[in-house]
């Protein structure tokens, strides 16, 4: 593996460890008690979800003008 | 829409020599991250560009974000002239990588990858570790939070392994 190419890890770690305070674990602990491929399909069906949030959200500001 | 079983399958049915990276990966890892695109490093020998070729053409790859109607050609030639290709598909969106950063080539990225079995088949898909250090090598700000994520993923991972051994 080539690691020549790694940017200062110690700039980044600061920043890392910052983000990990915010993530919600039981989130995590959810998905690693599903198969990889029910993770996939849970992704799929968010992204659906997002994709239908992103079309009511186009509505109601078409609504608004 | 993504339909990842869709392109999954297409590579596999036509033998392409891939490896799952990126934010399926992640997923696969059990990251809880939406992401839009699946990311895989391909091998660039003449033999698998046209593996590629054959396996996607059918899925009307474009250029993303490019003009309709630029006259984009996905053939073996146009492949073996690049190196990344950002495309959409009726599959969904997918990238093209020949290279990862932080690890390296196609050959590099398989020795770090590992079986994973979806939707019937067995595809290689990037190891945890490797993928931290492929988001790490990334540097940019948006995979910060993945770093983080993936961390965690791996620090809960190992307690689930070492509480099932006790």
């Amino acid at each position: 593996m080539n690691t020549n190419q790694l940017p200062s890890q110690a700039t980044i770690d600061p920043v890392i460890e910052a983000y990990k305070a915010g993530i919600d674990v039981t989130l995590i602990r959810e998905n690693l008690r599903r198969t990889p491929e029910e993770r996939l399909l849970a992704l799929e069906q968010l992204q659906s979800f997002a994709q239908e949030l992103r079309r009511g959200g186009r509505e109601m500001r078409n609504r608004r003008r | 829409m993504n339909n990842f079983a869709l392109l999954l399958n297409a590579l596999a049915s036509s033998g392409v020599s891939f490896v799952i990276i990126g934010g399926v990966a992640a997923t696969v890892h059990g990251s809880a991250r939406l992401t839009s695109d699946l990311d895989i490093v391909y091998e660039r020998s003449r033999e698998n560009l046209a593996r590629v070729v054959a396996a996607l053409s059918p899925l009307e790859p474009y250029l993303r974000g490019a003009p309709a109607g630029l006259p984009f050609k996905f053939d073996v030639e146009t492949l073996r002239r690049g190196l990344n290709f950002t495309l959409t598909t009726i599959a969904g969106p997918l990238d093209l990588l020949g290279e990862l950063s932080g690890v390296g080539d196609y050959r590099a990225v398989d020795e770090v990858s590992e079986d994973v079995s979806l939707f019937g088949s067995v595809y290689r898909c990037i190891n945890l570790d490797a993928l931290i250090v492929s988001k790490r090598a990334a540097g940019r700000t948006k995979d910060f939070e993945a770093v983080a994520e993936l961390e965690i993923i791996r620090d809960e991972a190992r307690g689930i392994s070492e509480d099932s051994e006790s």
